[in-house]
């Protein structure tokens, strides 16, 4: 049926009058808005649709199921709404159809397993208004997306739609409308932000019989979809704005070009502009006025440059789009040399809306500069990606953690990416900055079209840099040679840094090149196209050096640089697929010797380590990572009489005198790999046993001391000899191993000192330091314990006092802890056990004052409830306060736990040298060789890093091991380094195993709550079996050179 | 810019004829380009829309259809192939029944598009810009399809696939090999 000619604006009211009535006459009828976007489409909406509308039949009911355009949360789709009830109900199948139509639509109950949950307190959400993803945001560009039916104009207009148009057309001069768009504020979407008002007002000044309206939906950044969204989900709104335009600047011909990627896009908006026409709207005589504006809509043929504007107008032109010079701008000569104005879908799609309600009303939102609201295509490592429309000025913080739901799978937030390859990441540091176009420039970003993509920890930014530049230097048009020639030759140097043959200065040649193509290229493409690698070398440039430098990739993705994930993100390098197989195959003993090759520390390992290794793990894609440390922890078991790794006896290196200060986990490895290439260092520790942090912090239950005693008698058995009590600053100095001659010192003494409360009260008799706590019962064997005792602080230490309290017969043990319980830095498993065992725990609570008696006795705690604020430079929440919820807790014993540190003092002072400090206080080591400032001295561990991890400081020792070998020797001698070839069954082509991930064992909380008995269980040899199949091999087939000189 | 240029049998001068489903020869072919051309008479820089209809109606760009549209147009063939070169979209060699487009857009390549562009290669047995010897599929790499909320996606023909596993790529391409079957039976 054609539709009615629409030819006043009284009866474009009586139409919205008459939809409007029909739909009050039907206000209680369900009706069912079912996403067809493209994205809900690809999740299978339309068989959905096709099940929901059988099942209504078969029912009898009479309720319509109306296809929409996106309603943003891409990621849980298919989704739909029930109106007028407001259900949003997400992840449908084709079989749930039943359920919601004979639950919901029947009987008005809600189909509790398919609506969402709230993340907080996993409870249902009942109206899609009460959704986190939905809150925060404002909708004006996407006012419509997802409510109307996109495909009728008779939707459109019941809304208001063509409203604003016809108020234009009756009552106002082009001069005044482009008044109004100039008052708002509005500034383009596509990417530069330049005035919308002053665009038109250039163009409608330029002179000119022929003057075209032009709507740019190239939407060519990956990872933007706000334009095909927009024209899938509601066009008229596009059109109307265009017609707007199109009157303000005197044009009456249009065009729309659109990507040739997005084909539902496409026929949307082709059949809205054949409804538009039809109703009047489009043609001759709009809505019975002399004003004529015709719309055509031109395909894109896969070219992104196509985006810039003089390209794109000489692709509709019919020719190669390549971009020309400005001036001329396109307001003076455009299309056809004719003045031309070209905005984008999302900046037409504001139109209606500002000339509506006045630009006054716009400009409520946003930030003083940049106003009105934003639409992000959110996308990446995030929960709720979609999208989105916010006003701007938004923090990006929240952005991603309160509408995006945070990082997918428990992972950190590493950075966003803005603006395509024209944009910037921007690091967690920066959290908190508003998204506007200033400040966004300010940090090497742009606010782009809208594409926002979350990386988290496993995103190698050298290789996003990598991959942009490739998007670029392949897009680039070839017109001008900065961008041709110059992107190519950037792309050379970053994929050679990639391929783990970067060379020092390589770095400063992109800032370099980087710079002069900006500068030089003509037009946008190439003016922006270094920028990614700018804005990643600004903000991470910590990775580049450690690919050019060390040939490592942290989060384990340029493959010539990894040979597994997990292998990579083991701070000791530790062949993980290898052993995991040779246990996979029973080859216990092959496996415990190929685990010491790189870390001589399994059984520890096996019982401490924080397996960074599982979080890289990729069987995780699949279901869940496999238990690394589980298939450890049993072939450690199988070890009966130690074996003694392969060493190279070396009479010349055991001339040499090497000093190792610190019997901690970085001093005795390095101790071990020295010795294994045939030195004879000693070590010197200060407390009367040798571990360091192994022996006097961490306790029993998690580390027996027979096990950690085992490996440290192999250490020695290798030729390395332990002197105790020797206490650096006190017994001896640097200066004396100088004076006597040792070849090279290394420092391992980690970081001994506690951070106090810094509150009032704190020197109260019951106020203790975490750590001499430990050491004092770990090393004395017992320790004064009270009965009421309350730990300050979320780390390992924290939680390794409350259970050693609870063990020694506190009655009561809480731990108070500022931030959340997620972002307590203690281990999770950890923390699990411990609430098992009895221990309280306060998150968001901070003491602020001690309580005494007159006799200095301790009595209790003033503590204060936190909230958790804007975003810190961690990328946490900063945990904040209004002072008003004040309390306390009665306490007779307190243990403080908040963090350790260095304070050197004059225990490394020398004659005529000095040791760099970094800036954080600890002592500056070179991260290839472990090197200090002085030549011979070497250093590695928490004392070089701060407080970090068992295995990085196993790590750290190796490195200097090779280091001082280097430095006496000038040559590199690390066997252990090449990697081994495993010869264990695999065959690429069988489907991975389907045994879940199984958990580790603890023995019953009764049992263990008032001993120091070992915890955790290993398995049986089945279980380790089939557990060690589920490793997925990463590393067959891969030889990868060995890590450089690291 | 680059335009597919590796392909088996790229001289064959048959078109795949995938979406009409005839075997049509020159003659036929020149006169249904004819009628495209006819359609845009009217158009300003119709250039680009003709080859657009042109490609959908023969599955790529041949040399003949390209001088046939220069001529008609009187637009230099050298000016004919300088737009068909510059814009990734045209092929001037035939392509598989089956276009498998495989997104390296952003969000997709950080969401492992990578590996799954490694499994279809592994599993077609062909690289990038060919074509399968049986002319079923051609893999090409995409920029972007605008799902990216659904990433990794690849997209074959003008389905969009998402959320892709390159442990199930397999399960995918056999749906649409099944369905070429039932094709060669009914033949």
């Amino acid at each position: 049926m054609p539709l009615q000619k629409i030819t006043s604006s009284q009866e474009l009211d009586r139409i919205k009058k008459a939809v409007l009535d029909a739909r009050a006459k039907n206000a209680a009828q369900k009706k069912i808005l079912l996403c067809a976007g493209a994205g809900c489409i690809a999740s299978g909406s339309l068989q959905l649709k096709k099940a929901l509308e059988k099942k209504i039949q078969e029912e009898n009911l009479a309720v319509e199921v109306v296809e929409t355009g996106c309603l943003g949360p891409c990621a849980q789709g298919p989704v739909i709404v029930i109106s007028p009830d407001q259900t949003f109900y997400e992840n449908l199948k084709p079989e749930d159809a039943s359920d919601i139509v004979n639950e919901h639509l029947r009987k008005g109950k809600l189909v509790e397993r398919l609506v969402p949950r709230n993340i907080k307190n996993d409870k249902p959400v009942l109206k899609q208004s009460d959704m986190d993803f939905f809150q925060k945001q404002i909708k004006i560009v996407l006012r419509n997306c997802g409510r109307i039916d996109p495909l009728k104009i008779e939707d459109y207009i019941a809304e208001d739609g063509y409203q604003a148009l016809a108020k234009v057309l009756t009552s106002l001069t082009p001069d005044e409308v482009i008044k109004q768009v100039k008052k708002s504020g509005l500034r383009g979407r596509g990417g530069a932000g330049f005035s919308t008002g002053l665009k038109w007002e250039l163009t409608r000044k330029a002179s000119g019989d022929v003057k075209y309206a032009i709507c740019n939906a190239d939407e060519g950044d990956p990872g933007a979809f706000m334009d095909r969204s927009v024209l899938e989900g509601d066009p008229h709104s596009v059109i109307e704005g265009m017609v707007i335009a199109a009157y303000a600047i005197g044009a009456s011909r249009g065009f729309v070009y659109v990507r040739a990627e997005y084909p539902l896009a496409v026929s949307r908006l082709t059949k809205a502009i054949e409804h538009a026409k039809e109703s009047g709207l489009l043609g001759e005589h709009i809505l019975g006025t002399s004003f004529n504006f015709d719309l055509e809509i031109r395909m894109g043929s896969g070219a992104f440059v196509c985006g810039e504007e003089t390209a794109l107008m000489r692709s509709i032109e019919g020719k190669r789009g390549e971009p020309r010079p400005r001036p001329p701008f396109p307001a003076q000569k455009g299309l056809w040399d004719k003045p031309s104005l070209l905005n984008n879908v999302e900046t037409y799609a504001n139109i209606p809306m500002i000339l509506l309600r006045g630009a006054d009303w716009y400009a409520t939102y946003g930030t003083e500069q940049s106003k009105g609201t934003k639409v992000f295509a959110l996308a990446g490592a995030v929960r709720n990606t979609g999208l989105v429309e916010v006003p701007i000025g938004t923090p990006l913080g929240e952005l991603i953690y309160e509408i995006g739901g945070g990082i997918k799978g428990g992972k950190k937030y590493k950075a966003a990416q803005i603006g395509g390859p024209s944009g910037g990441c921007i690091p967690k540091e920066f959290l908190n900055v508003a998204l506007d176009y200033k400040t966004l420039e300010e940090l090497g970003a742009i606010m782009g079209s809208g594409g926002l993509i979350v990386m988290d920890e496993d995103s190698c930014m050298v290789d996003v840099a990598r991959f942009f530049l490739d998007f670029v230097q392949d897009e680039s048009c070839g017109k001008c040679v900065p961008c041709r020639v110059g992107t190519k030759r950037m792309l050379e140097i970053l994929e050679r840094i990639c391929a783990g043959e970067g060379e020092e200065g390589d770095v400063e040649k992109l800032i370099r090149l980087g710079l002069q193509i900006k500068e030089t290229s003509l037009c946008g493409l190439g003016q922006t196209a270094p920028n990614p690698v700018l804005s990643t070398i600004r903000h991470f440039r910590k990775e580049y050096d450690q690919h050019i430098r060390e040939k490592h990739c942290e989060a384990g993705v340029c493959p010539s640089l990894v040979r597994a994930p997990c292998q990579s993100a083991c701070p000791a390098g530790v062949d993980v697929p290898g052993f995991v197989s040779l246990v996979g195959e029973k080859r216990y003993a092959e496996a415990l010797k190929l685990h010491r090759e790189r870390n001589p520390f399994a059984a520890v390992c096996a019982r401490v380590c924080f397996h960074t290794c599982e979080e890289k793990c990729r069987r995780a894609t699949l279901d869940d990572s496999v238990s690394i440390r589980g298939v450890k922890r049993f072939m450690v078991d199988q070890e009966v009489i130690i074996q003694i790794p392969e060493v190279h006896h070396h009479d010349q290196n055991a001339a040499r005198k090497i000093a190792i200060i610190g019997a901690g986990p970085a001093g005795l490895s390095c101790a071990y790999f020295l010795a294994r290439l045939g030195y004879r260092p000693t070590i010197f520790e200060s407390e009367p046993r040798p571990g360091g942090m192994l022996v006097q912090t961490i306790p029993a239950y998690r580390l027996p001391r027979e096990t950690l005693a085992r490996e440290i008698r192999m250490i020695e058995q290798l030729g390395v000899t332990i002197e105790t009590n020797k206490k650096l600053g006190q017994d001896f100095s640097l200066q004396d191993l100088r004076d006597k001659k040792y070849d090279a010192i290394f420092i391992g003494i980690g970081a001994p000192e506690s951070f106090g409360l810094g509150v009032a009260g704190e020197d109260a008799d019951g106020v203790v330091m975490a750590l001499p706590f430990l050491k004092q019962y770990n090393i004395r064997g017992s320790v004064p314990v009270g009965k009421k005792v309350i730990v300050v602080g979320g780390g390992n230490a924290a939680i390794d006092a409350a259970r050693t309290a609870l063990r020694l017969g506190a009655e009561q043990v809480t731990v108070l802890y500022r931030r959340s319980q997620e972002e307590m830095p203690a281990y999770e498993e950890e923390v699990r056990e411990s609430l098992y065992e009895g221990v309280k725990l306060m998150p968001l609570t901070h003491p602020v004052e001690i309580l005494k008696t007159q006799d200095n006795k301790l009595s209790g705690v003033r503590c204060m409830t936190m909230k958790l604020g804007d975003y810190d430079q961690s990328g946490r929440r900063r945990p904040t306060t209004d002072g008003a919820d004040q309390f306390i807790l009665e306490a007779d014993q307190v243990i403080v736990a908040i963090g350790q540190t260095l304070n050197p003092g004059r225990i490394f002072a020398m004659k005529d040298a000095e040791l760099k400090m970094t800036t954080n206080g600890f002592i500056y080591a070179d991260s290839v060789t472990g090197q200090t400032s002085v030549p011979g001295i070497f250093a590695g561990g928490d004392v070089a890093t701060g407080p970090w991890s068992v295995v990085a400081a196993i790590g750290a020792g190796e490195i200097a091991a090779v280091g001082i070998d280097q430095y006496l020797t000038g040559e590199n001698h690390a066997f252990w380094r090449e990697e081994k070839v495993v010869d264990t069954d695999y065959d690429p082509d069988v489907d991975p195993v389907p045994y879940p991930r199984e958990p580790v064992r603890s023995i019953a909380v009764e049992k263990r709550k008032h001993n120091f008995d070992e915890v955790e269980l290993s398995w049986n040899e089945n279980v380790a079996q089939r557990q060690a199949k589920r490793c997925l091999r990463c590393d067959y087939g891969k030889s990868v050179k060995r890590r450089g000189n690291r | 810019m680059a335009v597919n240029t590796k392909t088996p049998e790229a001289q064959d001068p048959q078109p795949s004829s995938a979406k009409c489903g005839c075997q049509a020869n020159e003659e036929e072919m020149l006169r249904s380009l004819d009628t495209v051309i006819d359609g845009f008479i009217d158009t300003d820089g119709a250039l680009v829309p003709i080859l657009q209809t042109a490609q959908n109606l023969f599955g790529y760009l041949p040399e003949k259809v390209l001088k046939h549209i220069s001529l008609r147009l009187k637009i230099p063939y050298s000016e004919v192939t300088g737009v068909v070169s510059f814009y990734s979209f045209f092929s001037t060699v035939p392509r598989g029944k089956h276009v498998v487009r495989v997104c390296l857009g952003t969000a997709c390549y950080v969401r492992g598009g990578k590996e799954v562009l490694e499994a279809f290669k592994k599993n077609l047995k062909i690289n990038v810009g060919e074509t399968t010897p049986d002319r079923m599929f051609s893999l090409e790499v995409g920029r972007c399809f605008g799902a990216c909320g659904l990433a990794p996606v690849a997209m074959i023909d003008d389905d969009v696939h998402q959320r892709v596993k390159s442990a199930k790529i397999r399960d995918i391409i056999s749906q649409y090999q099944h369905e070429g079957e039932d094709v060669k039976e009914a033949r």
